[in-house]
This record gives structure tokens, sequence and C-alpha cells, in this order.
């Protein structure tokens, strides 16, 4: 009989299902992580529900970095965050293939093993993502002074991007809105960045939204010198729209100013 | 002409990026460098573009120029002093203003900053010193910079300069002394290689100065590049190609840009004015030509010769090489050491890598080539997995040329609307009716 875990879609649910699966000792063929909501029932399968834990996932976690190595638990991570709903079934296969190999830390270069690459690609899609986001996201300077930015991605790439601004405006107060996935980064002046979990309703959205609509004077300003400056650099003879989606796609452009 | 004085920052903006377009580099990559807690900016190794202009160039760096006013009068530039335009000049406060707003909103990487020559190109390369003193002194600006030093300027300002910015660059303009005397008779091929060749030196001994001292002021970290108008004048690919090598191999420059030339200016001693457009195709060929000197080990004589001067039109240098080079084929990818991997079309740097590494885990088919990257439809022709093709396919350049072409390769728009023009080579050089007469 299989044994199938259930987790909800976090790095710590998927990490408590890898420490239960790991614990159950199982072969590859006979566990398998699922995440709550995207179930679909199969026969000869045992479901359990996973209790979520911060020790569980701490565990792992080193388990991942003492054994595999920096590099493979950078792609395991990154897999975690993506929007795939096999991704726990991945992450659990890949470690189990790792299990089997002389050398651990080599698991990410054996991309002939079809777990192996599903999380290759997981990573790599939540690393172009979050890159795209490094290099698009918009910050607004509300009344206050705090800088604003909202972002809608697919994959969870708030704790892949805020590390990048946090060391870029260690002195500036900046908030980055994940309106997706309902969470925050938020960092203080000289302090440490923190991510915050929300999961407000529509009327908190809608107080939300008002909120940060107000802006400083100076705002529309540098909006509009922005917007002209991106549209006298380009070269008339050499417009080319399909190079330019090609590289930056239209569902980043709706909280870019340049595109507004 | 004077400068205007009442002029508003949006204007003066809007003329000074106009005027700067034309520049190519507009990279950000080559240094990595941590905030130090004080300031604003850091800098990333591989370089942060930031959006993509209607043209699909990106924009990284606010590219301006500090002044549109020259004393020089280069015949393809939109700012030679016997143009009438509105001529404008930034001050240092309003560059810095701009730029720590931009930043701080994430709109740009970094500032690039080049200018025409205001009174001498020692009092300009003053001005733009005294800017980038107060946007790395006064606004703590940690991020990156990129500079153009303006030929003629003394040595003593170049090497200031150099320890503000992160990447210095002159521009060589045209690809042969004799077409920058054409052209661009104000400047000399001496005047721009002599600063190519303080900065080298420089960074030499910065190097040296680090090993000494950990903490000592760096010159210039990320490198210095070039660019070069391609299509004003009759060189041929291969001229081009061969300056390029030269000019990685003597000067070790990070880049060579390329710059379809624009048409912007009436006269005489331009190529006449035509319906096509820059060539953007030839562009793009020197690009992926400068790819292959760079990362996949080729030499420029591998791709282009006397006789065969200009790239293809169809193929890509590569592809063109690997038609032209059968005896090298099939290779073996399970076997086959990384530099032979490196030259099959459709397989990359990035590929070549994990195929390297992977294969020592288990033998690779083609569907583990495909999931790793290699382009297989046009790999397939000329590699084996454990000495099998994907399909039976004959190794004759005719057949694999038609196949590659029935395949829905992708065809560059020019080759496309050429129409009866069909087997002409790069006609838009110049001399276009000289060559029309030949053919004929």
């Amino acid at each position: 009989m299989k044994t199938v875990y259930v987790c909800s879609d976090s790095v710590t649910g998927i990490f408590s299902a890898v420490y239960d699966a790991w614990k159950a000792q199982k072969a590859e063929e006979k566990c398998g992580i699922v995440l709550q909501g995207f179930m679909e029932q199969q026969l000869f399968c045992d479901y359990v529900e996973v209790e979520e834990t911060e020790a569980k996932t701490v565990a792992v976690e080193r388990m991942i970095r003492k054994h595999m190595g920096l590099l493979a638990y950078h792609d395991i991570y990154q897999a975690a965050l993506s929007a795939d709903v096999e991704k726990g079934d991945a992450i659990l296969g890949t470690m189990l293939a790792a299990k089997g190999l002389k050398d651990s830390t080599k698991i990410m270069e054996h991309l002939s093993h079809p777990k192996v690459e599903k999380v290759f690609e997981l990573s790599r899609r939540v690393g172009n993502e979050s890159h795209f986001f490094v290099e698009f996201i918009r910050f607004r300077e509300l009344e206050s002074g705090i800088l604003y930015a909202p972002i809608s991605p697919k994959c969870h790439v708030l704790t892949c991007i805020a590390p990048h601004f946090a060391d870029r405006f260690p002195l500036e107060n900046w908030m980055i809105h994940d309106k997706t996935h309902r969470s925050f980064a938020v960092h203080e002046t000289r302090k440490k960045w923190v991510l915050v979990q929300e999961a407000y309703g529509e009327a908190k959205r809608q107080e939300y939204e008002e909120k940060f609509k107000k802006m400083s004077e100076k705002e529309t300003e540098y909006e509009a010198l922005f917007k002209s400056f991106c549209k006298t650099i380009a070269i008339k003879e050499r417009e080319n729209p399909v190079c330019q989606r090609g590289h930056l796609p239209l569902w980043y452009r709706p909280d870019m100013v340049e595109f507004s | 002409m004077r400068i205007q004085e009442a002029m508003s920052v949006y204007d003066k903006l809007n003329i000074l990026t106009d005027a700067a377009k034309y520049d190519v580099a507009c990279t950000s990559s080559g240094v990595s460098r941590k905030n130090d807690g004080t300031g604003v900016g850091n800098c990333k190794l591989s370089g942060i573009c930031h959006s993509f202009s209607a043209d699909g160039r990106c924009i990284s760096l606010l590219k301006i120029l500090f002044t549109n006013e020259c004393i020089y009068d280069c015949k393809y530039c939109i700012n030679r002093r016997s143009n009438d335009v509105v001529r404008t000049a930034f001050t240092p406060d309003e560059i810095c203003t701009l730029m720590m707003e931009f930043y701080r909103r994430n709109y740009i990487e970094g500032l690039f900053l080049s200018s025409g020559v205001l009174k001498s190109p020692d009092y300009t390369m003053e001005l733009i010193y005294a800017t980038l003193y107060k946007l790395r002194n006064e606004h703590n600006f940690q991020g990156y910079i990129h500079v153009k030093a303006i030929p003629g300027a003394s040595q003593e300002l170049i090497s200031r300069v150099g320890f503000l910015t992160d990447r210095m660059s002159v521009n060589l303009e045209l690809p042969t002394a004799e077409s920058l005397k054409l052209l661009a008779p104000h400047k000399t091929r001496k005047n721009i290689l002599s600063p190519m060749r303080l900065v080298q030196k420089r960074m030499a001994q910065n190097k040296q100065e680090l090993v000494v001292y950990r903490n000592a002021p760096q010159f210039v970290p990320a490198g210095q590049s070039t660019q070069m108008i391609v299509g004003a004048t009759p060189e041929t690919d291969y001229q081009i190609m061969q300056v390029a090598e030269s000019l990685y191999q003597k000067f070790e420059l990070k880049r060579v840009f390329y710059s379809a030339f624009v048409h912007v200016n009436e006269d005489s001693s331009l190529p006449a004015r035509t319906d096509d457009g820059p060539p953007l195709l030839r562009e793009h060929r020197l690009y992926q030509a400068d790819w292959l000197l760079r990362y996949y080990h080729f030499q420029a004589d591998e791709l282009l010769s006397e006789e065969n001067p200009n790239f293809n039109v169809l193929f890509d240098p590569k592809c063109n090489w690997a038609l032209k080079h059968l005896e090298e084929f099939p290779v073996e990818v399970n076997r086959a050491d990384y530099k032979k991997l490196l030259r099959v079309p459709g397989i990359g740097y990035k590929s070549a890598g994990r195929i390297v590494r992977a294969r020592q885990l288990g033998k690779l088919d083609f569907a583990d080539l495909k999931k790793i990257g290699v382009v297989l439809k046009r790999a397939l022709y000329f590699i084996t997995c454990s000495g099998r093709m994907m399909y039976p396919t004959k190794l004759e350049e005719d057949y694999i040329m038609r196949n590659l072409l029935d395949a829905g390769e992708k065809l560059p728009q020019e080759v496309v609307n050429m129409g009866y023009r069909q087997l002409s080579l790069f006609d838009d050089v110049r001399f276009d009716t000289d060559k029309v007469m030949r053919v004929k």
C-alpha cells in the first residue's frame, strides 16, 4: 500500500511531509506527497495528514544541507516555492534518489532521473521568475515616505527577492506586497527584513488598496520623468514589439509605471 | 548656440536621452559589490535589466549625455556641431538627484554617462568627474556607473575618473582608421586607442595593488568596452571580426558592441538612404559571432575568410561553420570533450556544461538532452547518443541545409522580405548600385 502525505502549500508543509516520509523509510514508489486542495484520490493509497512543525522543517533543512550540499538545498528550496502541484513528490523523489548515490552532493547533476530533472526545472522557473521581479519591481513613495511595491507573481518569490533589496536599500523603509499569495516583505531602516503572511479578506484588501494609493508629492513627477525617458530611449527605426515581449512578458506589466 | 537657462529637468532629460540613445552598451554586469550598510546601492555580477523599450533593447542604466553641445563634427552623429538642434546641459546636481530618485524606485541599475565635447575634452571630462564625485561621496551611491572616456582627455583625468566608475569605454566609432578619417575628421585612431591602453595598464597595476592591500580603491572593476558603427562604411564582416578579435586579445576588453548604422544626418560621405532601415540582421550576426569568440573558443579566421568575407544570411555563424566542417561530425554526446560539444549547433555553453556533468551519473539519451536544454531540431544532424542518431539522416551539406530550412527554422525578417534579391549578400554595405551592376 502506498502512503501519501498531505500537506499545505508552503516550505514548512512540504519539509514536514518529507520528514514524515523519510522517517517511515519507504521505497520511492511506496510514498508520495500531495498538496492540500489538489488531491486526486487514488485506489490503494493511504492518505495521512501531516502535522506541520518548525522542528521538522529545521531537521529536514539541516539534513539536506549536510548531506546534499548548499547548492542542492538552494534548488530544493526554490522548487518548494514553485506553483507546481507535484513539487512535493519531486522533492521527495530527489532526496530518495540522492540516498542511492555514492556522493549525494552530486544529486543535482543527475539530470537523467525524472524527479531530479523536475526539481531542476522547478528551481530554474522560480529562479527566473524571482530574477524578473528583481528587475521589474517598481517602488512608489507613499505619503509617509515608505517605498511600496505591489507584485502579482505566480510562485512564492518574496523570500528570494527580499534579501536583494535589503542589501541594496539598507537605509530605506520599504515593503513588497505579494498580491497573489497575500503576503508582505517589510524592511525597516537598518533592520533585518521580515516576512508577513496575512490571509486578509476582501474588505481588508480594499482597505489596503485605498491606503497604498496615497502617494507623496514628488512621486507623480518622477513617474512622468521615467515614462518619458523610456519612450525617448527607443530608436524608432528599430522598433520591435515582439522582441520586447520576449524579454518582458505582458503579465509583468500591469504593476510597472512605464506601462501604466 | 547658447545653453538655455530656463529649461526644466523634464525637457533636458528628453533632449539628452534622445541624444544618447544611439550608444549601445547598456550592460550592468561584471562587478559584484555589496552595500556597506551606510549608503544606497549594490552591484550584481550578472547585471540587471530593469525594462525593455519599444525597440526591444534593455533599459538598465540611466543613459544620458552630460551635454549635447559638441565641438566635433562627426558625420554620422546627431549632435555634430553643424546640426541645428536644441542644445542643453545638465548640472552635476541635477544628474545626482535624478539618479538617486530613479534608483530607489528600482527604475534603473545605475548611470551611463556620456557627453558631447564641451569646450575641450579636458573640460568635459572634468565635469563628468565632478558628477561622479558628488554621486559617490555626497550621495554615497554604491551602484553601477558606466562612463565614456572622452578621446583626447588627459591621462590624469582619466585615471581619476577610473577610480569612481565601474566600467569605462572609449568608442572606436568605426572599424578602420581610414573610415574614421572620412567620417569623424576630428578624431584619430591614436586618440581613441591611447586611453584604452591607459585603462588596460592601470587595471593591471590595480590588480597588484589589490593583492598587497585588499581595501585599495578599485580601478574600473567591470573592465572596459567599446562600440563601433556597422554599415556606415564599406568594411566587410571579416574585417570587423578581426578588429574585434584583436581588441579582445590585445586590449583585454570585456565587450565590443556593434551598432547598426541609423540614418540621422544627410551627408555626401554617408551611404545613400534606402528604405531598408538599419542593417539589423548584419548586426545580429556580428553579435552571434562575437559570442562565439568569447564563449565558444572560436577564432575569427575559422568563421570567415578573405574569399568569404561576409556572414551567411540564412544560418547563424556556428551552424554555417558546422555545415562547412562536416568531417568533424557526428559528435558522440556521451564521450566528446567539452570543447567539441561547444561546436555543435544547438548546444550552448550551459547545456554543454550540464551534459559533461550529467553523463558521469548515467548514459544520456535524446530525451534527456531535450530536458537539459539542447535544441534538438538543430543538433540532431550533428550528434549521436551511444552511437545512434535520433533519426536516420545523411551527413551531407545540402541535405542538412534543406532540412534545417524546412524544419521551420525561424528566418530573419530581412530574409523573408528579400523577395527577388534572395541570393545577394548584404548589399546594404554601400555602393548599392555598383553591386547590382556587377551581378548583371
